[in-house]
């Protein structure tokens, strides 16, 4: 088994004033070569900010307090700016939600393409072409502005630059959110296109859980800074409670208002989903570790995780 | 750029002939030597305030002339300097009439003056001042001057205030600190009075190429300061916009993003910005040099044209054309702050 991403043990703070507030708390994973997967969780749960950890873009306040990011074998928490540049847009790559603020409204979608191929020594135009056709748009669109074109193209330019240096790992953060039905299934697709055709390992980030139960190998589901649950969705049912609710499965207790949506400070290090829980008992008021089933799956909950353990 | 006329039309009609009116006013004052008819010393002792001339086609017999034409002129009256026209000798209007010799784009010699009339009859399209000089040629002159001024003072107020703006928004901190506070102090200063506390600072027997370069200096050191600091502003707020972010996710360095991404996003603003400003220089040029701090004589600028009626009320009632180079300033001003003002739309790519 070869890894392109493994996370271990990460944890990621914000600065707040004198105080260190949590964002993300013992994250565990690994992304195999040429995988696709997928993280799901609600809004404010830490999905983006672990996007931005791993491309190291984390605005200013943030802090990395523990933990390291292994992108193909090298802690690229240790290596200094000027190999992270090097790194950035060559081996990772990273697809942001809306395609259209991500875009440079001066520039035409062709200098962009030059933009993310700099430093490369082959034809750069042949190079740009291609990446266009591959992402279906026509070598024309390169003399465009951004503004000029729809949203589901702009995604494509978007992944046609994301696609061009042929990284290892493509981090896709939310790539169809701002798009409609139809053409998220374009755009979804294409990246599973891609895919197949040039085996780029795909970092998946959604809150959709069908559209990630569709497409993902394997699904992380994250909730409150951890990720609670990895599992296949073609081979086995996700067990956490937390991953039910999504599923559809949903208690009234977790819609209960007196219990606040996402509280910022923790009170106690208790499984995350403790407060919400329908299946919370007395012996889950103590700090959970990841269990894992397998190599490639895991939960954290002490009721399924021993279950399946045993 | 054929796209940006397109657009400057459509945009404002009133903004386009601006355009090329300043282009014009900038094409004809560059090529002043050429097309001014005396060169900018060049004095008729015996025709001070000597009103604008008059063009004749019709003789006094009435006879019409295919040339244009003038008469030489006397003075009538040597107290209140009125003059009358000898109408017994017609000088017409000719192209490139012999003269004294002069200099014309900086390296020609030539005697050659594009048009005029014979001596001793002189023609003054705008009257001449108490030296007997011909006002138009000194307009022609002294624009090259004022206009050049004004451009080159932007040119470097430009590249200084985005320098300085850009590198303390985007890197922040410590330099931000540093670089601000250094802006602050030029600014708490009255913009006028550290004009000329600076010019003071200098000599005042400079050449006049010295004194060109030294006002140059002046008027952009003080328009950079406002300058950077709304530039600063501006990189403050582009660099969390996240097609800044989607760059740092391509892997470029934080001086591409910056020259590359941000500071051409603050354009739309600066060029408006900076079109404005331009007026700005014209006028602390005509400052200095209405005090007599700027282009000394008998060098011409617009700014010391007017500064010559200082002190004379007569001017108002008698040579009022004398006057004219204030009308130019004018002119160039309201023409820069139409276009200016239409600019802002115009460079923003979201409205192409």
């Amino acid at each position: 088994m070869e890894y392109v991403l493994k996370i271990v043990n990460l944890a990621v703070s914000r600065r707040e004033r004198t105080q260190l507030i949590p964002v993300l708390n013992d994250i565990n994973f690994f992304v195999e070569k040429g995988e696709l997967f997928c993280l799901v969780g609600e809004s404010g749960s830490g999905k983006t900010t672990l996007a931005l950890s791993i491309m190291r873009l984390l605005p200013k306040s943030f802090v990395v307090t523990s933990g390291e990011i292994l992108l193909n074998g090298q802690n690229i928490l240790n290596v200094n700016e000027q190999s992270i540049r090097s790194i950035r847009g060559k081996d990772i790559s990273i697809i942001f939600q809306d395609p259209g603020a991500y875009l440079d409204p001066l520039f035409t979608v062709g200098v962009h393409l030059q933009e993310a191929l700099h430093g490369t020594t082959e034809d750069k135009n042949q190079l740009i072409t291609k990446t266009l056709k591959d992402v279906g748009l026509e070598p024309e669109i390169q003399l465009v502005y951004p503004h000029q074109i729809s949203g589901g193209q702009q995604q494509r330019v978007m992944i046609a630059m994301a696609l061009i240096n042929n990284p290892s790992i493509i981090i896709a953060d939310e790539p169809t959110t701002a798009l409609d039905v139809l053409t998220t299934r374009q755009i979804i697709n294409l990246l599973s296109k891609i895919r197949e055709k040039y085996h780029p390992a795909i970092f998946f980030i959604t809150h959709d859980l069908e559209l990630a139960m569709s497409i993902g190998i394997r699904i992380g589901i994250m909730y409150k800074k951890h990720i609670v649950e990895i599992f296949r969705p073609d081979r086995e049912k996700p067990l956490h409670p937390y991953s039910g609710i999504l599923l559809g499965n949903i208690d009234k207790k977790y819609f209960n208002e007196k219990i606040p949506v996402s509280s910022q400070t923790d009170i106690n290090d208790w499984c995350p989903f403790f407060e919400k829980c329908p299946e919370r008992e007395q012996k889950c008021q103590k700090k959970i570790p990841f269990i894992w089933h397998d190599s490639l799956t895991g939960i954290r909950c002490i009721k399924h995780g021993r279950n399946h353990q045993m | 750029m054929k796209n940006f006329f397109q657009r400057l039309k459509n945009h404002s009609k009133l903004a386009f002939f601006s355009f090329w009116f300043l282009v014009i006013f900038y094409i004809v004052s560059f090529l002043a030597d050429i097309l001014a008819p005396y060169h900018f010393d060049y004095q008729f002792r015996d025709k001070p305030y000597h009103p604008p001339t008059k063009i004749h086609f019709f003789d006094t017999q009435g006879n019409f002339h295919i040339r244009p034409f003038v008469y030489n002129t006397v003075v009538d009256d040597p107290v209140f300097r009125s003059y009358r026209e000898d109408t017994s000798k017609i000088y017409p209007i000719k192209f490139f009439v012999d003269g004294p010799e002069r200099k014309i784009l900086f390296f020609f010699k030539t005697k050659k003056y594009l048009f005029g009339v014979d001596k001793p009859a002189g023609i003054f399209l705008f009257g001449t001042d108490t030296y007997g000089r011909d006002i138009f040629s000194r307009l022609l002159y002294g624009g090259r001057i004022s206009l050049s001024i004004s451009i080159a003072g932007v040119i470097i107020s430009f590249t200084l205030g985005m320098i300085t703006g850009g590198i303390a928004g985007y890197f922040g901190g410590i330099i931000d600190q540093i670089l601000m506070r250094l802006v602050e102090i030029l600014m708490v200063f009255p913009s006028f009075y550290l004009m000329l506390s600076l010019r003071a600072m200098f000599p005042l027997n400079l050449s006049s190429i010295q004194v060109y370069l030294l006002i140059v200096l002046i008027l952009s050191l003080i328009g950079w300061a406002g300058l950077a600091r709304i530039i600063r502003g501006m990189v403050l707020s582009i660099k969390e916009e996240d097609y800044v972010l989607a760059a740092k996710s391509l892997g470029l360095s934080h001086w591409r993003i910056l020259i590359f991404h941000i500071l051409p996003n603050t354009f739309s603003y600066t060029i408006t910005a900076l079109t404005i400003s331009v007026p700005g220089y014209i006028i602390g040029e005509a400052a200095l040099s209405l005090l007599g701090l700027g282009i000394q004589e008998p060098y011409p600028s617009w700014g010391n044209i007017l500064s010559s009626t200082i002190g004379n009320l007569r001017v108002l009632g008698d040579a009022p054309w004398l006057l004219l180079a204030g009308f130019f300033i004018f002119v160039v001003l309201i023409n820069f702050n139409l276009l200016g003002d239409a600019l802002r739309n115009v460079l923003d790519p979201k409205n192409w």
